[in-house]
């Protein structure tokens, strides 16, 4: 069974350092500066979303050039091999993989940004059409996705960094307690109501 | 790499934290496993909110302006052009013409030397800093009920103790991340949550019982609640008879509120106020967290004079777990205020009108002090309108952005003969000054921050201050010796600690560095070097007041006007409404507050890229039932105006906040909801203004006119300046031709 990150919304405040986390230790290594999991607000709680690394993943199946492989019990992108097309971000179920483009230096419109080194911050396209399928001036974009943080041996940074310690990393021990837990739960319930 | 431990920067949690440094730079921080308060633990701020330290905008020299543009100067110069100034205007006009705003983000230190320099070095007790904007109805209100402003507890008792947290105003998961952690820790060992919030927070999301009251209804809420418990007989009155004075105006105050009433004014559940006052009265041990969402309106004092009424009235106070929780928003907030960078208080909380207390200091520091309380931050640009304040010096704030109403403040910092403003940046605030001086930061200094629990931690420096950035202390101090006065000749820090502690001995004579440097900081009072500090106030419900009784006062509301009839049943009643109610053209409400990824006016947190790229822009929030009569699609522009300024920015259409409001911060000038808010409608007591309620319109806006409205702030804001000023230090660093 894949591994994967998943929060616990009893516990998660919305305080974002997941995703500060994530972009700081990826921009380390080279990989896309961009959260791979997003804080997400709903009318009845908050929580980040992220890749479920699905064991049939629909992502892998639609992507064209292979950029999206099975490794390490967690499915992995590789931002070098992947070619922008975006189909895997249209299929996954979860919303889990966010088209990202560096911005080169210039293509910014101006709006935002005043310090010396201007933070890349899209501009607004006149006419949005489809978040998906927005594109900029000068900006190419790969798929990313949550990839368990797989060049640091200590595990997910998200995980390290939440304050609240909402976010944990779920595997078959884990699933297995799950199930085991359920399963007294339910037996135990049937067999009190006689 | 070399590891120095020291105290977060932001908000007053008071988080330790250890930071790893490399080539006098500091490359990563780390939450501190040992320390009671975050054990181990940091928000993203603290974690990724240090790049500004080494930001290449970072003031390097002192700067004077001529011909309107800033040219890099010496100490020397800069210090001789002060004291030039500052003698011609004080022989000119007197020492009140002179006004000092303190910096909650200084250390204890620095805050103590800033009010010398204003009282004994100026002569005026026109010293002040931004608590008055955030919690001055804390201090007046807590002070004249339960004798102390201070928050009653300490952290860790929340989620150790407490099996009942009433959260009232306060956004604690993204203000004060770290303390929702000891929320959700009590929550988890069973006790209970109600949060009050006009906004769907996270708290109150997490909430058993989320009483969405309307913005500015605390008091009737409150009342109400106390209306159930005095009739269901849940009051305690053993406590009351023993502890408090006042009880039956109080309990004659709210007959009139009760919970049909309050339900028919708030549109709250009736059956959800009475199961929330019953479970506060009954509960073993229950905390009220409070901020803004008390204090800043203009019946601030009112609000939390009703807080300290509900908790007297139950017994909710003096013991582990159980107390009235302000929840402070800045580093050192608490610690300004204790240090006497207050116009009416010196160090200690000594009146300044006290002849006795007054003597003592003018004995140690040899000079005659004035009798008089000083201006408080928001008379301050009426004064100079009026031409009686001519000078004003700031350290380390940006009022530009962070005081109410810009264009009035603006107005009066161009009509100062002098301004002198020590900051890290050339901020909005210094772009219009005549003077700046660069300033050495957190992470580049000693000394000492007291957090929201009253815990004086020590700071410690990490790395250097760039180019010829001096610390605050060592900028009063030698300013003041220019002045010609001697009682500043401090080595460092740890000097202006020694003499606070001998000036206020009953809160920090027991508090050396050497027990500081070797303890998770210790709580005031700690009156011996034996004493291991002061977790929790008024233990056994004794009260810091004359009769050592809480002073229990009525307090009544209505929106309008509370009428003749209510009023004149009460004693010196405190009155609360609301000061600009929505209308016809302006039919919403404008609430303004912070979020979790930005602090304050962004001067720090805007310069660490990766809460920049997680946070570019602002984010107005707005009810979805109003995004569709409006045709506003969440990312849409809107415009949000006021009777006194306009900002423009995206919307996010969202739950979080009921129909007729819109919320905004003050993180981005380029849509800044203070320009918005107004500088008239003060609390009476605290001078606090109503940052939480102004009267809005709210229209659907293009990108063009998001676009034009961002370069005129930049005009407005005179960003041109900046760039031309960190040019001419980078020039100057480097050595002229």
């Amino acid at each position: 069974m894949n591994r994967f990150v998943i929060a616990n919304p009893e516990k998660c405040i919305g305080c974002y350092t997941c995703e500060a986390g994530c972009v700081t230790v990826h921009e380390k290594v080279g990989l896309a500066a961009f959260p791979r999991l997003q804080v997400t607000h709903t009318a009845v709680g908050t929580m980040p979303s992220q890749c479920r690394n699905c064991d049939d993943a629909p992502c892998a199946k639609v992507c064209p050039v292979n950029a999206i492989t099975f490794e390490d019990r967690s499915v992995q992108l590789n931002e070098s091999v992947c070619i922008g097309c975006k189909m895997c971000a249209l299929a996954c179920p979860f919303g889990a993989i966010t088209p990202y483009g560096t911005m080169p230096k210039g293509a910014d419109d101006g709006t935002y940004g005043t310090y010396p080194e201007p933070p890349p911050t899209p501009p607004v396209p006149d006419d949005p059409v489809h978040p998906l399928l927005a594109w900029t001036i000068g900006q190419r974009s790969v798929a990313v996705k949550c990839d368990l943080c797989h060049f640091r041996p200590e595990g997910p940074e998200c995980v390290r960094v939440c304050p609240t310690k909402a976010l944990f990393v779920v595997d078959d021990d884990h699933v297995d307690a799950s199930i085991v837990r359920k399963r007294m739960a339910s037996a135990a319930g049937y067999i009190a109501k006689g | 790499m070399t590891d120095v431990t020291t105290v977060c920067p932001y908000c007053g949690t008071g988080c330790s934290m250890r930071l790893s440094t490399k080539d006098n730079q500091i490359v990563e921080i780390n939450g501190d496993p040992t320390h009671p308060v975050n054990g181990g633990d940091l928000c993203l701020k603290g974690l990724y909110g240090f790049k500004h330290v080494a930001s290449p905008a970072r003031l390097t020299t002192p700067l004077i302006k001529r011909d309107g543009k800033f040219v890099s100067v010496s100490w020397d110069t800069v210090l001789d052009a002060i004291t030039e100034r500052v003698a011609a205007i004080k022989k000119e006009s007197g020492p009140d013409a002179f006004a000092v705003f303190s910096s909650a983000r200084a250390t204890n230190e620095e805050a103590y030397i800033s009010q010398k320099f204003a009282r004994a070095v100026l002569g005026t007790n026109s010293v002040d800093h931004c608590a008055r904007l955030c919690h001055a109805p804390t201090v007046t209100g807590l002070s004249m009920t339960l004798g102390a402003g201070a928050m009653a507890n300490s952290i860790p008792e929340i989620g150790d103790v407490s099996d009942l947290v009433f959260i009232i105003g306060s956004n604690t998961a993204e203000c004060h991340p770290l303390i929702a952690k000891h929320v959700l820790k009590a929550k988890e060992r069973g006790a209970k949550l109600i949060v009050a919030d006009p906004r769907m927070t996270e708290m109150a999301n997490k909430a058993h019982l989320w009483l969405r009251v309307p913005l500015g209804h605390d008091i009737p809420l409150l009342n109400a609640m106390m209306h159930v418990i005095i009739k269901e007989n849940l009051h305690n009155a053993d406590f009351i008879r023993e502890h408090a004075d006042g009880f039956d105006a109080v309990a004659r105050a709210v007959e009139n509120y009760s919970p049909e009433r309050v339900a028919a004014m708030t549109g709250i559940p009736q059956a959800d106020i009475v199961a929330a006052a019953r479970a506060y009265a009954t509960a073993k041990a229950a905390a009220i967290l409070y901020a803004m969402g008390v204090t800043q309106f203009s019946s601030g004092t009112g609000n939390v004079v009703s807080i300290a009424n509900l908790a007297v009235i139950t017994g909710q106070i003096g013991r582990p777990g159980a107390g009235v929780c302000p929840l402070r928003g800045q580093n050192n907030v608490q610690g300004a205020g204790d240090m006497g960078a207050l116009p009416n208080q010196l160090p200690g909380g000594v009146p300044v009108t006290s002849n006795p207390g007054r003597a003592r200091f003018e004995e140690a520091w040899n000079v005659s002090l004035p009798p008089r309380a000083g201006l408080r931050i928001t008379e301050v640009p009426n004064a100079i309108e009026a031409g009686k304040v001519r000078a004003l010096i700031i350290d380390g704030e940006n009022p530009m952005m962070s005081d109410p109403n810009t264009e009035h403040f603006a107005k009066g910092l161009d009509k100062l003969d002098l301004l002198v403003v020590a900051d890290l940046f050339l901020t909005e605030t210094a772009r219009r000054a005549h003077i700046v001086l660069p300033a050495a930061g957190w992470g580049e200094k000693e000394g000492t921050f007291s957090n929201t629990e009253r815990r004086v931690q020590r700071v410690r420096a990490a790395v250097a201050p760039p180019g010829e950035a001096k610390p605050d202390w060592w900028i009063f101090q030698a300013m003041a010796q220019r002045l010609g006065y001697s009682g500043m000749a401090y080595q460092g820090p740890q000097d202006i600690w020694d003499e606070l502690r001998r000036m206020a001995p009953g809160l920090y004579a027991g508090m050396s560095y050497e027990r500081l440097d070797t303890l998770p900081g210790l709580c005031w009072p700690c009156p011996s070097e034996d004493h291991p500090g002061t977790p929790v106030l008024h233990v056994g419900g004794v009260f810091n007041t004359p009769s050592r009784k809480a002073q229990l006062k009525p307090v009544l509301f209505d929106p309008v006007s509370v009428p003749e009839g209510e009023r004149s049943a009460f004693e010196a009643p405190i009155i609360g409404h609301i000061a600009e109610r929505p209308d016809q053209n302006y039919p919403f409400i404008l609430t303004t507050g912070r979020r979790v990824y930005h602090y304050h006016t962004g001067t720090m947190t805007r310069r660490s890229p990766v809460l920049e790229q997680i946070a570019p822009e602002e984010l107005i929030e707005l009810n979805p039932q109003d995004a569709k009569t409006l045709e506003v699609s969440d990312g849409d522009y809107i415009k949000v105006s006021t009777r006194r300024g306009a900002v423009v920015a995206k919307a996010w259409v969202t739950l979080r906040v009921p129909p007729g409001v819109v919320f905004g911060t003050f993180h981005y000038w380029e849509a800044d909801a203070n320009e918005e808010t107004s500088a008239d409608d003060l609390d009476p007591v605290s001078l606090i203004p109503e940052f939480k309620i102004s009267a809005a319109k709210v229209t659907k806006s293009s990108v063009a006119e998001a676009q034009s409205s961002v370069m005129s702030k930049r005009v407005y804001y005179r960003e041109d300046v900046e760039v031309a000023a960190i040019a001419e230090m980078h020039v100057h660093q480097e050595g002229r031709p």
